[in-house]
């Protein structure tokens, strides 16, 4: 016989072979002792399991429930966080935290929502979809879901313009921001904001002017105060802003009359372009406020920036006046999305900081380690979370845009509605309100 | 195959729809996406262009300043620097961002060139950048501030209009600011939005003490430029934003001069007179040409270019009483008003 039919043949047996052990149940186990056969079969299972996953379409989800209800996990668990600088303090947070089951899943969806989303968006701005300005957050995650998770829903937050993660914190939907990007009518700002201006109940933004926001912020306090309902205001800025003049006058007002104002730095090294180095005479953005007390926080870590909030607003509600916290922490976008983001800093330095310190591989690891949580389910979380944003980028791109009346909308607030001029004096705008 | 020649079908049907700045920045995803739905880009496109149009119309090739390159509207501006800063020792350049070239490229080159003791970044604190050029301009230096898009100049409007505008007043001569010019990118560029599109020239525009300049194209600019930073007043120069890559045409390599406080007649009229300065003097000149072509109207189109203060024989030359004035935005027109 040529070597041709005889391996023809040799196939033809073993494939027959096959058929027989495979059907049959006890005989399968059988047949993998012969090598051969247990590589065929390996690869015969392969195929067959690709095949019934492009048939099924949709994640194998029945498999791995099953897997997850059976295994028993922890309920919580105990870590160690690092010990926070202090300035102007006898004690700071405590450094072991615990963290139970519900609350560490709940983080990672809220943080893999938020990375997800940041990067849905640069790919939509990317095809066009979104225009104008878009800040995004991704690195930073453990900042907005940290402080949520150190706040009750009733305290108040204000931010500068990297606004999406604190947005969703916050409690709006990912369809109504990633709407609001794309400037339609289901966004949250009815689509006249955009990336910058996005407002929630008890968050007051998205601001596009540098510091601007932290007088604001310290105002807030006042009324936090004003009303006795032992509520505080979170008054973000970022490395940049902290150079401003007005940032001051709001510490000094907040520290004159005791406002319960957290001001949190939030530090990713870099304001634009200018390293922080290059920007400010003093790098201790927790010192800055002289006569305030303040700590510096690791921002990548989730549990840490939550016992650090929770220590700050215990510290606020006790009505000794203002605390600054400097969240230490890494944006791997550039500055805004017309920023390549390596002109200024080294692709191995953002390699460097995504494999050391993700937030989210942080967080991960800490719960697969404890047996809080399995890969599996993590893993399908982060399914369930692709979909919705997929669900959200669909609604945002088909959804239509504000009407050209409402160009003049909310200008004043009057009733009757009001006449505003446009660009000459023969275009007027109604201001409804 | 198939695939490929499918694709570039498509795209000279783009070409062939006039779409071309629409399509040039497609990325690989979006690619895709305009590949499936080619009609609806392009309408898109259409539609868009309608909104925010305006062909720059360049001038004729100057010949009274020697020899002349073609730059667009930033180079024109790193050129006036680059003069500025050889010609005067006490030069000195600061803002946001200015020492790697500046957001818009108007400074690229000038901290190799001149050191880094006269081309440095500040912070960010618009407030102090001119606080800060307000003093060193009063010791005699020149002091040529950048803040970085005219929507955040509000900060630094307290120390502009009550330090700077006033201070040859206040000590009877013995001080001033005039050697301080600031600069910043002005108006609107189609995605700017609330904060990167503001026209702020009428809040100066009623602040004597000041001089504020708004050029059209690079050859305007670099000439008023120079005179801005010569002249013996704190001088505000907005630079159109959209005009920076937009705008180019022939300009002298030479340092030359554009007096301040004169309007250009760009087309001589006698129905009806068009002020303008700054982007929409482009708008305003097919403005007239469609007057003339629709309604046979003979339009004398004028470029302001120094808002504060304004040219006000030339405007007015023409105008009588009882003939229109159109003007861009209505404020002017308090102030001829007042005239009469």
């Amino acid at each position: 016989m040529t070597l041709s039919r005889r391996a023809a043949t040799e196939a033809w047996r073993l494939l027959g072979h096959l058929k027989e052990t495979l059907g049959h149940p006890r005989r399968a186990s059988w047949a993998v002792r012969s090598r051969r056969c247990r590589q065929c079969l390996c690869f015969m299972r392969k195929m067959l399991a690709a095949v019934s996953r492009v048939l099924s379409g949709a994640s194998q989800k029945p498999a791995s429930r099953v897997l997850v209800a059976s295994r028993n996990f922890a309920n919580d668990a105990t870590f160690e966080i690092k010990k926070c600088d202090l300035h102007r303090l006898e004690e700071g947070p405590p450094v072991t935290t615990v963290l139970t089951r519900e609350d560490g899943l709940k983080y990672y969806r809220m943080m893999q929502t938020v990375r997800r989303m940041e990067l849905k968006a640069d790919q939509l701005y990317k095809q066009k979809i979104i225009r104008g300005f878009c800040h995004l957050c991704d690195g930073q995650e453990a900042c907005c879901v940290g402080l949520e998770a150190g706040i009750n829903p009733t305290d108040h937050l204000i931010t500068a313009y990297r606004a999406h993660g604190f947005t969703f914190t916050r409690g709006l939907s990912v369809r109504e921001i990633l709407a609001e990007l794309t400037g339609r009518k289901g966004g949250c700002a009815k689509g006249k904001g955009g990336s910058m201006h996005m407002y929630a109940k008890n968050f007051y933004g998205g601001n596009g002017i540098v510091g601007a926001q932290v007088p604001l912020g310290a105002g807030i306090a006042l009324a936090c105060k004003y009303n006795g309902k032992d509520e505080v205001c979170l008054t973000l800025y970022g490395d940049g802003a902290a150079n401003q003049g007005q940032i001051f006058e709001a510490y000094n007002m907040a520290a004159l009359w005791k406002l319960p104002c957290i001001f949190i730095c939030e530090n990713n090294r870099y304001g634009m372009g200018t390293s922080v180095e290059r920007a400010a005479a003093s790098t201790d953005y927790y010192k800055r406020g002289d006569f305030i007390p303040g700590l510096r926080v690791d921002g990548m870590d989730i549990l840490c920036v939550r016992e650090a909030t929770k220590f700050a607003a215990a510290y606020c509600r006790s009505g000794k006046g203002p605390i600054l916290m400097e969240l230490q922490t890494y944006r791997y976008h550039g500055h805004s999305m017309s920023d390549p983001g390596v002109s200024y800093r080294t692709r191995e330095e953002i390699q460097e900081v995504r494999s050391k310190s993700d937030p989210i591989m942080l967080l991960k690891d800490r719960m697969v380690n404890s047996n809080l949580a399995s890969v599996e389910e993590l893993k399908e979380i982060d399914v369930e979370v692709r979909k919705e944003i997929e669900d959200a980028a669909q609604f945002a791109t088909a959804d239509p845009e504000p009407p050209l009346e409402e160009l003049g909308y909310h200008i004043y607030s009057s009733d009757p509605p009001f006449e505003v001029r446009g660009a000459n004096q023969w275009i007027k705008f109604k201001s409804v309100s | 195959m198939a695939f490929v020649a499918a694709a570039a079908g498509w795209l000279l049907r783009l070409r062939a729809a006039g779409a071309e700045g629409h399509w040039r920045r497609f990325h690989g995803v979006g690619l895709a996406r305009g590949f499936l739905h080619p009609s609806a880009t392009v309408e898109d496109a259409a539609q868009r262009r309608q909104v925010a149009h305006f062909t720059f119309q360049p001038d004729p090739e100057p010949r009274e300043y020697g020899q002349t390159q073609k730059m667009n509207l930033f180079q024109s501006i790193t050129s006036a620097l680059d003069n500025s800063l050889a010609k005067d020792p006490t030069a000195v350049i600061f803002g946001e961002d200015v020492a790697f070239g500046g957001v818009f490229r108007c400074t690229v080159g000038l901290r190799d060139k001149y050191g880094k003791d006269r081309v440095f970044n500040t912070p960010l604190c618009e407030q102090g950048i001119v606080g800060f050029g307000i003093g060193i301009a009063v010791t005699g230096a020149t002091a040529i501030a950048e803040i970085q898009f005219a929507d955040y100049i509000f900060p630094a409007f307290d120390q502009i209009v009550n330090e700077a505008a006033k201070y040859r007043y206040r000590s009877g001569d013995l001080f001033n600011c005039g050697s301080l010019t600031i600069r910043s990118p002005w108006g609107c560029v189609g995605h700017g939005a609330l904060y990167h599109s503001q026209s702020p020239e009428a809040f100066f525009a009623h602040c004597p003490g000041i001089k504020v300049v708004i050029p059209r194209s690079p050859f305007q600019a670099k000439g008023l430029l120079l005179s801005c930073i010569e002249d013996k007043n704190p001088c505000i120069f907005f630079e159109p934003k959209i005009l920076y890559r937009a705008a180019a045409e022939q300009v002298p390599i030479e340092p030359y001069n554009i007096p301040l406080s004169q309007a250009e007649v760009i087309q001589e009229g006698s129905d009806v007179t068009l002020v303008a300065w700054g982007t929409q003097v482009h708008v305003i000149r097919e403005v007239a040409s469609m007057a003339k072509e629709k309604l046979g109207v003979s339009c004398e189109v004028i470029d302001l270019r120094t808002i504060i203060p304004w040219d006000v024989d030339t405007v007015c030359k023409n105008a009588d009483p009882f003939s229109l004035g159109l003007y861009p935005t209505g404020k002017m027109k308090e102030e001829t008003n007042n005239l009469y």
